[in-house]
């Protein structure tokens, strides 16, 4: 029909530009993952600028996957993410109806807890990592120290003396090992998110209908029954939508594990790109695209599981 | 079996008293009806009952026992809501299975008893539908269905029927009453409209700021109002009440004369007026007459259709026999 030519030529510079922005990397990546690319090669200089001539396949592929590294990072990824939505989600709805009732200064403490989520990442991470959990200068290390010192104390203590020599001496836990880094990027991303669970869930434990809860009151419902049987229903929703968001933010995380660790042991898959692109753009191309599969298959697996609570 | 009585049950949210202390009592198998304008405390009177609110003094007897201090769902009443309240993530089955789920009964026993409740309020097509692909009156039924179930000893209805459109309302009016009849427990029910009360009641509850104006039968309401208020909120269309001289002609400060006690008469009536409003339902005619001397327009009510419009005049004679007469306190005389 004429009279549409003109609102879809006023579209176009809108849908053009769009395209672009999401083809024209898209299609690089996909690109340099099909042949070799490298920064920096003293033997072979020709693969150090991207040409058709360096096809190399699925190689980049081949190599990526069978890397260990990759599968750790993947490992990791999956760690971080599905420990953070699991701790935000179960504090969030915890602390959610802790502050749904009326208490004095409400309104403060609404606003306190809200303030993590405006703090920067990485302003986060360098607090979290230096001031808290620090072996030796940290809050950590404090404690530790001052738990050591107190059972050292009552050691000497006339009647539970011999009970308390038998304690070992704390040692703390040094966050930014391999092992353990991983649980600091969780603790700090779990502290930082979970307001945003709060806010989400709060509001929603605010349209609770309230003679629903009479009616459950008068039918004999106990509390854990009531939160059972109507609270955590009604919370469905809300809580897909927190799992959802928190899951697309989370698999790109990179400025709390950069701090923590720079990567020592603890790389996702980001940060696992994020080095190989220093150097191999062909392989960090071809994890990318991995990643981007990655992302598809859980956005699928949570639009479905959204999908699902809203038809209800 | 669930004999209700309340002793100087009162009510405070605050400084504010919602509810004086008042008496009342509920014979067993009774259908009571508290019914007064909004904010008259007619659904806090009900929550007190339920035990959904706790009462500043007073006590609450139900069964013989003085259940003050029970838990609400240790007192052995059922409540339908206003709003149905009934819960939304639940089939049908499961909504009118969980009083009894939360008694810990035995499943089989549970579906025994959900079919029976089903089947009598005609729900057993819809039993694994959720409630928000029910319309309102199946909304209702359920509702009620979820308190039958418990076998209470006495229901509580607050306005059950107040969201529901005027000709499902007069059905389920007629299925309320019916399940009265078969089940024979008491019932309380709060609504503001009149005549849903005088349909439904064995005993009528007028209140009003939280104090028991008058308690009787429909007719006892409708034949000798106590005082003021519940001559002008008994009937419909409202009583004429009229104050002035023609009052005092009669040994009262206000008289009042039900529309339906004011005969249109050919000529030689007792007022002449001339007719503001004509309201013709086929059954019945509302007239508004506005009567030379009278502060207030007269509402008369004739039996079928009779042939009279706006600005005409026409001759009234009310049935004297049929006269309230109100003192100055508002007190009925005689």
């Amino acid at each position: 029909m004429a009279n549409r030519t003109i609102p879809r030529l006023l579209q176009t510079p809108a849908i053009v530009l769009l395209l672009f922005w999401m083809l024209v990397p898209l299609s690089m990546t996909l690109f340099f993952s099909f042949i070799r690319y490298v920064l920096a090669s003293t033997n072979r200089p020709e693969w150090t600028s991207p040409s058709i001539s360096n096809w190399r396949g699925f190689g980049n592929y081949q190599y990526v996957w069978n890397q260990d590294s990759f599968w750790l990072a993947i490992h990791n990824s999956l760690l971080i993410v599905c420990s953070i939505l699991f701790l935000t989600v179960i504090l969030g709805v915890a602390i959610a109806i802790l502050i749904n009732r009326t208490f004095p200064g409400r309104g403060i403490v609404r606003v306190l807890l809200i303030s993590p989520f405006f703090v920067m990442p990485a302003v986060n991470a360098v607090l979290w990592i230096n001031m808290l959990l620090d072996p030796v200068l940290g809050l950590q290390g404090t404690a530790v120290a001052g738990a050591n010192d107190l059972v050292a104390l009552l050691r000497d203590a006339p009647v539970v003396g011999s009970f308390f020599s038998l304690w070992p001496q704390f040692e703390p836990i040094s966050f930014r090992a391999t092992q353990t880094s991983a649980y600091a990027v969780i603790m700090m991303v779990t502290w930082q998110w979970t307001p945003f669970a709060v806010l989400i869930l709060m509001t929603s434990l605010q349209s609770e209908d309230q003679q629903q809860k009479e009616a459950a009151i008068l039918d004999g419902a106990s509390r854990w029954s009531q939160f059972r049987f109507l609270t955590l229903p009604h919370l469905a929703r809300p809580i897909a939508i927190v799992v959802m968001i928190q899951a697309i933010f989370h698999l790109s995380l990179y400025a709390e594990i950069e701090i923590v660790s720079r990567g020592n042991g603890n790389k996702n898959l980001p940060y696992y790109i994020g080095e190989l692109v220093n150097n191999n753009i062909g392989a960090a191309s071809a994890t990318g695209i991995f990643a981007v599969i990655l992302a598809n298959i859980v956005a699928i697996f949570l639009l479905r599981m959204l999908g699902k609570t809203l038809m209800e | 079996m669930g004999r209700i009585v309340l002793q100087k049950v009162s009510k405070k949210f605050g400084e504010i008293e919602i509810i004086p202390p008042l008496d009342l009592t509920i014979e067993d198998g009774e259908f009571a009806v508290f019914v007064g304008p909004s904010g008259c405390g007619k659904s806090t009177l009900l929550r007190l009952i339920a035990g959904l609110e706790d009462n500043t003094s007073g006590d609450i007897i139900i069964d013989g026992n003085t259940v003050t201090q029970v838990p609400p769902s240790k007192r052995g009443l059922a409540m339908v809501f206003q709003s149905y309240a009934l819960y939304p993530h639940m089939t049908v089955r499961k909504n009118i299975g969980f009083p009894l789920r939360m008694e810990k009964m035995d499943q089989a026993e549970i579906d025994v008893k959900v079919n029976t409740a089903a089947t009598s309020l005609n729900l057993t097509d819809y039993l694994d539908r959720k409630p928000g692909q029910l319309s309102g009156g199946q909304r209702q039924r359920v509702a009620i269905g979820r308190a039958i179930v418990r076998e209470p000893l006495a229901f509580l209805f607050d306005e059950p029927l107040s969201n529901l459109d005027a000709a499902l309302r007069v059905g389920m009016r007629m299925e309320i009453l019916e399940l009265h009849n078969k089940l024979k427990t008491t019932m309380i029910y709060v609504t503001h409209d009149q005549v849903e009360a005088m349909t439904m009641a064995d005993k009528i509850v007028v209140l009003q700021a939280g104090v028991i104006e008058q308690v009787g039968s429909p007719l006892e309401l409708y034949r000798a109002p106590r005082n003021l208020f519940v001559a002008g909120f008994i009937g419909s269309p409202k009583m004429n009440l009229i104050t002035g001289p023609l009052a005092a002609k009669h040994g009262a400060t206000t008289i009042g004369i039900r529309p339906e006690h004011i005969d249109v008469v050919a000529s030689g009536g007792t007022w002449e007026g001339t007719v503001s409003v004509s309201e013709h339902l086929g059954s019945d005619t509302f007239l508004h007459v506005k009567v030379a001397g009278f502060e207030q327009v007269l509402t008369v009510r004739s039996i079928g259709d009779i042939a009279v419009k706006h600005g005409d005049k026409v001759s009234l004679s009310p049935r004297l026999g049929e006269l309230h007469k109100f003192g100055a306190d508002g007190l009925r005389i005689g």
